[in-house]
């Protein structure tokens, strides 16, 4: 089934690792565990199956991404970064990897410099038509890491 | 056979699990980094592998080889050894002892494909392994020969068509032998003189070597090789698509033109090439949004459906019946001179006789479309290894060099267009044959409509390879 269209802009509220959106969270949880249960029984390894640890501290991440609509070639993403209070996140760094969603193609990198108070500007390169991802690995003043990730449907041929 | 190394090799009687092993163990390494490895298709084993190597590799060696995929099949490893514990009891069903079920398999793939967005999900990609893992073992725990291989296994059926194009086949190096050979081993197996059990198979595929004709249904499993006491048979080379211009009875299928089941497996081949390269260029997804308004759907499965229907029968029955139409008005009379038996008068069987000859032109499309994936990502296996080695927690071959892909798109563009024009003119080559075959004296009437029908797919094919690329996991949106 068709995935609903991106949101051009927004709060990044998505998980460290967002689940297929095709995939019933029952079944591919459900599935999963259960392969991942007879591996761990097998292999007698309980580390690998440990939970991870305790989510990160709440930071809301906003972000926009112009021109619109996509386009193959260069773009510029602005993210706005704050706290539970509101608050702007001042002096974080922000790494972003951007990838298609097909095998094959090599992930572009950037890195986003804090033009304002809590907004962090960065330019990237859509290289060719299609699904993007962009993955946000961010560290905060006080050393804590994020990850976020922002879907980026359809970007259009030149 | 003969070639050092290689023909000792092939005749050592464990040459199959040595190159199945290795398979095998890349198939869990792709079951476990893609269930749990990580969540982008380009950083993880199982779609890289799937959906660029393996498939990339697989066309290739078709081409420049010959059905080795079938023989390294890590599928039939695990087989084996299960069935020295669960031995089958039943035959195959009578009434399944064709390609239908496979067709519709092969349908069944190239749409959930397209559907899940398989090349976007090692999840799914690691659960389609395995269920073909589990689809082998159900199969063939069951019932007796390989009726996977033969009746069931749509990737199977890929290289046997494809495999009709190789250069190398396994056959009798001379006949007389096996006209003196009272044993028949080849298929009967070798047997303990005593206890009469079988101690080397003979052919699973019911293909008796010396009444074989080409590829079709062989896995190169080297059964026939190891079992014939008299060493007569071997890997040797032919030239690429002979068997596709001759019609004669062939040991384990018939006559090719009788086969509507075979011909229906070449026509999903053939145009399937061109639905598959379709899913991946810009014109698809406006195509796809028009017919959700039509339709008043929005969900993905009735549009795919739509476009799957018009690729796969109401084109090729258009096309096929067309030529064959006026294959049989231009002809007509003609016949005499001919080879043309009063069955083959009809629209269907002329249709079933000439869609062989389409093969080429679809395996050319085959080709273009893997050969760019795999070609333009040839690299990137290193640092998609590295990864995952990596996370593992010892970076053993270093840090991922993601910036490693492949050979520019420009490069690649111009081998596509060379695999189409060669599978235009191996498409044109073989329809001829047949053509002379039918009328000797006049072949061009025969030959002109399905010249016409390969022109027409092969400016199809030039077209897509020069649209953008779009990898898009969401067809329906934007």
């Amino acid at each position: 089934m068709g995935t609903p269209p991106a949101h051009a802009s927004g709060a990044a509220t998505i998980q460290q690792k967002l689940p297929d959106k095709k995939v019933s969270p029952f079944l591919k949880q459900g599935l999963t565990r259960w392969f991942a249960g007879i591996i761990c029984a097998a292999t007698l390894v309980p580390a690998s199956c440990s939970r991870p640890d305790a989510s990160p501290a709440f930071v809301a991440i906003e972000h926009d991404i112009s021109p619109q609509p996509f386009r193959v070639g260069s773009a510029t993403i602005i993210l706005k970064l704050s706290d539970a209070s509101g608050k702007p996140v001042t002096g974080a760094h922000i790494a972003i990897e951007t990838d298609m969603s097909h095998a094959g193609m090599s992930p572009g990198f950037a890195e986003a410099k804090e033009a304002e108070v809590g907004r962090y500007k960065a330019q990237l390169n859509f290289q060719m038509a299609g699904d993007w991802v962009i993955l946000l690995q961010v560290t905060l003043p006080d050393g804590k890491k994020l990850e976020r990730q922002i879907d980026v449907r359809g970007v259009r041929p030149d | 056979m003969r070639v050092p190394g290689l023909g000792h090799l092939f005749r050592w009687r464990y040459a199959r699990p040595l190159l199945q092993t290795p398979l095998l163990a890349l198939s869990v390494v792709m079951i476990l980094h893609g269930l749990f490895g990580p969540t982008l298709a380009p950083k993880n084993l199982a779609t890289t592998l799937s959906w660029l190597h393996f498939r990339g590799m697989l066309v290739l060696v078709l081409l420049c080889a010959g059905n080795f995929f079938c023989l390294a099949c890590p599928f039939m490893l695990v087989r084996q050894w299960t069935r020295r514990v669960f031995a089958p009891r039943f035959n195959w069903p009578r009434a399944l002892r064709n390609k239908w079920l496979s067709v519709a398999l092969f349908v069944l793939i190239l749409f959930t494909y397209e559907l899940f967005d398989l090349w976007s999900s090692p999840w799914w990609t690691a659960w389609l392994i395995v269920a073909y893992f589990l689809s082998v073992l159900v199969v063939d725990g069951f019932f007796k020969h390989a009726s996977f291989c033969k009746f069931v296994c749509p990737i199977g059926q890929f290289n046997f068509v494809a495999s009709t194009l190789s250069p190398f086949e396994v056959k009798v190096r001379e006949q007389d032998v096996c006209t003196r050979c009272h044993t028949k081993d080849c298929i009967r197996g070798r047997r303990e003189p005593v206890t009469d059990l079988v101690t080397i198979r003979g052919c699973e595929l019911a293909l008796f070597q010396p009444s074989k004709v080409g590829n079709m249904d062989c896995t190169f499993c080297l059964d026939c090789v190891h079992a014939c006491p008299h060493d007569n048979i071997g890997i040797l080379s032919r030239l690429p698509a002979s068997e596709l211009t001759v019609d004669p009875i062939r040991s384990g299928i018939g006559y090719f033109s009788r086969r509507k089941d075979l011909a229906a497996l070449a026509i999903v081949f053939t145009f399937g090439a061109l639905l598959n390269a379709f899913g991946m260029v810009s014109p698809v997804y406006a195509v796809d949004r028009w017919l959700g308004r039509v339709l008043h759907v929005s969900h993905e499965a009735p549009v795919l459906g739509v476009i799957f229907t018009s690729f796969l029968i109401v084109e090729p029955v258009l096309l096929l019946g067309l030529a064959a139409w006026l294959t049989r008005a231009w002809v007509g009379g003609d016949r005499s001179g001919g080879m043309w038996t009063s069955g083959q008068r009809g629209l269907l069987p002329l249709a079933v006789r000439y869609t062989y000859g389409l093969v080429p032109l679809g395996f050319g499309m085959w080709l273009a479309h893997y050969c760019f994936h795999f070609l333009t990502g040839l690299y990137t296996l290193i640092p998609v290894t590295q990864n995952a080695i990596a996370s593992l927690g010892r970076p053993l071959l270093g840090e991922p060099r993601w910036t490693l892909t492949g050979l520019p798109a420009s490069v690649v563009q111009v081998i596509e267009i060379g695999f189409l024009v060669l599978g235009f003119f191996g498409s044109l080559a073989v329809i001829y044959g047949l053509a002379e075959d039918d009328s000797p004296d006049k072949p061009l009437r025969a030959f002109l409509p399905w010249a016409a029908v390969c022109l027409i797919l092969w400016f199809a094919s030039m077209w897509l390879i020069f649209q953008p690329m779009e990898m898009r996991a969401t067809m329906m949106s934007g």
